[in-house]
């Protein structure tokens, strides 16, 4: 029936745009619970008056236009550069840690070692643009070495797990587990050995020289002209140039055709004379990579200064990748979006500390209820496929059902079942 | 008398899904103590009939009676309450109980919360004497043989007290001897006042066991006959729109040169240590369908995947005049092609749409590659021409998922892809499983014209039927060793019977005359064709 190739199309559209409401609805319900959580503390904390309860929701749903407070005391809205820069430069490490889960993820593994790598990444490029002199090797070069040879790092670094996975058939979840908190420590070794701690600035300890110390910062390319005031720079386009690689290796090329083989089957890849266990080791060199050049643009950018006494937390920009990966439902380029608005959360936080008696942690609480939501809309899903998968198998049926209603018939009789 | 003459009676139900009749008004009358057989093709509504017996559906039209009276059931535990049990096509067992916790599980007896398994063991082991029906009954699920687990599902319900039992293909994943086991039970059964219902589009064991047949068809009742007073050919008219040719058309082989030569090749096995494939010398020649036969686990997988390169092998195989032992999958696929045994775990990948599932080998071909890119246009093409010729019917032409296919169209997907890279070499295990008569008279015939084209053909097959009718050759496989060697022609299912269970063995001389036939056979043709051209 090739005569369907129409309508198949149009079915895939469907599809996802499903998808897509799938996750609009997700965000929509994160936000009103985030409204009213703040409505709640509004009300029974007696400090805070209802003039500041409304002001909490506003911002929480409006922060991003925030500008401020006119003469009256009421919060004006419009077009606010520095908040709207400063998202774009928080979005840049967790589109691309959000990209590595989601390649991980289409490739059948979980990478939930992004934290790891993510340090790895940050360890690479900091040593190398705080140690090359800056007045013997051009600044821009100095740059371009510590972002390669941080996604190189990131790349063997995320390869471990992919290697035990392919090889010794162990989990790549307990290995990518194991593997961040080595690096967590291995990464506070490094810099408590090292001499580029922060010794000008006698109030702060643990903390590392930013890149500017060496003249090492990630260009603006022009952002800055935009968002002026903020922190934003030309690391946000090159998250996008990745996200729009991967999405074209992902699903135009033999390569990508390959990884997603052996994430969806190992068995059958391999039975088509696929290497399957290079394959498992790549997608995770890979995805090592993205999250290390995570790290690396976040702390290249010259106005961020490295916390290196990491051994006793993970950096949460990897684990945000997850939560990103999840509401972008995979999609490379869907991870730009959701990783902007996990950032936009992030901003309008910062506004509601600022602007009311609110604290920023209640956004905390509004991504929680996203990434439940996402993650329960998928888990639905793909009980559904389950379902459907079993309808089949029992009734084996192919050739009475007709097209248009193959798709819908078992998901409805399943839930005719429940 | 005559109002209880039935057990149960399923009167005009109708079942709808969306967009689809699955059950049209159809009635099923089971007598006590009868087999009752439900026929029909793979989607003819079959299943879903049993589920609404069983509680899994409601119908939307029709009435369920009980010996008489009209009963209502919503749930699997009403059913069970009216004493009807389902043996599924799946087992229903937990893999790490033993054989008398699964029988009890669900229906234990307990004296103040602890269980009281002695007076359980004891009714089992009365029912196992009773039907015959020899279990384990410490053994762990997970260790038992198929045959042994469906005993345990059987047990399962006769320890429920169940009058009306129902069978879902319980044949499928039986070996043949498992096969008359189970007839021999089920009449057992029948005769003690069970009353049968016995799901399967298997002509042969319908003819044997089964009292009355009901057939449907696309979701309609077709009609009810007593097995004496039918034969096969009309049950397969009746179950079928077009009457299907039972028997493979084929010409006399006429075999050519050797395209596969294997020497000492030995495997080990998936399962234990040794070996599971030992010493297996034979060849396969243009023209010809050789068969592995043999009762599941003798060591057809692992020979399989060893010579697909799936798993590692030793000795010597020789493919078109080249020894491939140490060859990558890949490499090996350049004159081999193979349609493997377990479509869902090895043929498809599932989440693929077809169209990608058609290019799985061939991706990194031109034209479906250009600059390391899949060229989606030339892959759309492939898969409408293969979808065409092969008549691949699926929801949305290339675009559907593998998944949502019924299994005889990924079957007839696998086929496709794999027939249409034209290698010299087919390797085709159980590619009939599970199917319908349509779709195997199509498979078989698919065969055929690839060896009548001077493909060398290896067939690996637990189906006698299958075996004796597509075959050229046979070669026995017992324990992982070749014990005998027929012309399919000159030899009986009994006698391949006798070789399978490894009651009788060729010596070589034996086994080199069937060769010499055979290769005389081949040198007249190579003479012939030299004549000719």
């Amino acid at each position: 029936m090739p005569k369907t190739d129409k309508n198949g199309l149009l079915k895939q559209e469907k599809q996802s745009s499903k998808t897509l409401l799938a996750s609009l609805i997700s965000i929509f319900i994160g936000l009103i619970v985030g409204a009213i959580v703040v409505w709640v503390v509004g009300a029974v904390t007696p400090e805070i008056t209802a003039k500041g309860t409304s002001d909490g929701i506003k911002l929480i749903l409006f922060g991003l236009f925030n500008t401020g407070r006119n003469a009256s005391g009421a919060l004006t809205f419009g077009f606010n550069a520095v908040n709207i820069g400063n998202m774009l430069f928080r979005a840049t490490p967790i589109i691309l840690t959000g990209l590595s889960v989601a390649i991980a993820n289409q490739t059948g593994l979980f990478n939930i070692g992004a934290p790891g790598q993510y340090l790895i990444g940050t360890c690479v490029s900091l040593y190398l643009a705080l140690s090359i002199p800056s007045d013997k090797v051009h600044p821009v070069l100095i740059w371009l070495i510590a972002f390669v040879a941080a996604m190189a790092a990131g790349a063997l670094w995320g390869a471990i797990p992919g290697a035990l996975k392919a090889f010794l058939n162990m989990n790549e979840v307990i290995a990518c587990i194991m593997c961040n908190w080595i690096a967590a420590n291995v990464v506070t070794w490094i810099f408590d050995e090292s001499n580029l701690k922060n010794t000008t600035e006698g109030t702060k300890t643990a903390y590392i020289y930013k890149t500017t110390y060496n003249n090492v910062a990630t260009g603006k390319m022009g952002l800055d002209k935009i968002f002026p005031g903020s922190q934003v720079n030309g690391g946000f386009f090159i998250a996008v140039l990745f996200c729009i690689i991967m999405w074209v290796i992902m699903s135009k090329t033999t390569f990508g055709y390959q990884l997603k083989a052996c994430g969806s089957n190992r068995h059958a890849a391999k039975y088509a004379g696929i290497a399957d266990k290079r394959n498992i080791v790549l997608s995770m060199a890979i995805a090592g990579a993205l999250s290390s050049a995570a790290g690396a643009l976040y702390y290249l950018a010259g106005n961020t200064e490295f916390f290196w006494s990491t051994y006793q937390s993970l950096p949460a920009a990897g684990f945000t990748g997850i939560a990103v990966a999840l509401l972008a439902v995979n999609n490379p380029l869907g991870v730009i979006f959701s990783g902007s608005f996990m950032s936009m959360l992030t901003v309008c936080g910062t506004q509601l500390t600022y602007m009311t008696p609110f604290n920023e942690y209640i956004t905390d609480v509004i991504i929680a209820v996203i990434v439940y939501i996402s993650a329960f809309s998928l888990i639905i899903k793909m009980l559904l496929n389950k379902r459907k998968e079993k309808q089949y198998d029992k009734r084996d049926g192919g050739e009475l059902i007709t097209p248009e209603k193959a798709q819908d018939e078992p998901a409805e009789a399943a839930g005719k079942e429940a | 008398m005559a109002e209880n003459e039935y057990v149960i009676e399923m009167l005009h139900i109708t079942k709808v899904f969306p967009g689809i009749i699955a059950n049209d008004d159809i009635t099923l009358q089971l007598k006590k103590g009868e087999i009752h057989a439900l026929l029909g093709e793979n989607g003819a509504g079959k299943s879903t009939l049993m589920s609404v017996l069983f509680g899994l559906y409601q119908p939307e039209e029709g009435i369920i009676k009980k010996n008489g009276e009209v009963v209502k059931i919503d749930s699997p535990n009403d059913a069970t309450a009216l004493h009807i049990g389902m043996v599924h096509q799946h087992f229903k067992l937990v893999d790490v109980f033993t054989v008398l916790d699964n029988i009890i599980l669900g229906a234990e007896d307990t004296k103040m919360g602890f269980l009281q398994k002695k007076a359980a063991r004891k009714k089992v082991q009365e029912l196992s004497e009773k039907y015959g029906l020899y279990v384990d009954l410490d053994a762990k699920v997970e260790n038992i043989t198929v045959g042994m687990q469906q005993r345990t599902e059987i047990l399962k319900m006769l320890y429920r007290d169940n009058e009306i039992l129902i069978f879902d293909e319980p044949t499928a994943v039986l070996t043949p001897q498992e096969i008359d086991e189970l007839m021999a039970i089920m009449k057992n059964l029948a005769a003690e006042g069970k009353s049968i219902l016995f799901i399967s589009h298997k002509l042969n064991e319908i003819m044997a066991v089964a009292d009355r047949v009901t057939v449907l068809r696309k979701g309609k009742y077709i009609g009810t006959v007593n097995t004496k007073d039918t034969n096969k050919q009309e049950l397969s008219n009746m179950m079928v729109v077009r009457p299907v040719q039972l028997q493979v058309v084929k010409d006399e082989a006429k075999p050519g040169d050797v395209v596969l030569r294997l020497e000492n090749f030995t495997v080990p096995s998936e399962v234990h240590k040794g070996n599971a494939v030992k010493n297996v010398s034979f060849d396969v020649r243009r023209g010809e369908i050789v068969c592995i036969a043999g009762i599941d686990g003798n060591g057809q997988t692992e020979f399989i995947h060893g010579l697909s390169g799936l798993s590692k092998s030793s000795g010597k195989i020789e493919l078109c005049g080249e020894d491939i032992s140490g060859y990558s999958i890949k490499k090996r696929g350049k004159n081999m092609s193979h349609i493997p045994e377990d479509r869902h775990k090895h043929g498809l990948i599932l989440d693929f749409t077809l169209e990608e599932n058609m290019v799985l080998q061939r991706f990194r071909e031109s034209p479906f590659q250009k600059g390391g890119f899949i060229d989606r246009a030339e892959v759309r093409k492939y898969a409408d021409r293969l979808i065409e010729t092969y008549d691949v019917r699926s929801g949305q032409g290339p675009i559907t998922l593998a998944r949502s296919m019924s299994g005889g169209n990924q079957q007839k997907a696998i086929i496709a892809r794999e027939l249409d890279r034209n290698k010299d070499l087919v390797v085709a295990v159980q590619p009939t499983r599970g199917l319908d008569v349509g779709a195997i008279e199509f498979i078989h015939s698919q065969l055929v014209q690839e060896r009548d084209e001077g493909k060398a053909i290896l067939l690996v097959s637990l189906e006698l039927d299958e075996v004796l009718s597509l075959s050229d050759r046979i070669l026995v496989m017992y324990e992982g060793e070749i014990v005998g060697e027929f012309l399919s022609k000159d030899v009986t299912a009994q006698e391949l019977g006798l070789y399978m269970s490894g009651a009788k063995r060729m010596d070589e001389t034996e086994m080199e005359k069937v060769e010499e036939a055979e290769l005389k056979a081949a040198k007249e043709n190579t003479e012939g064709g030299s004549k000719d051209a």
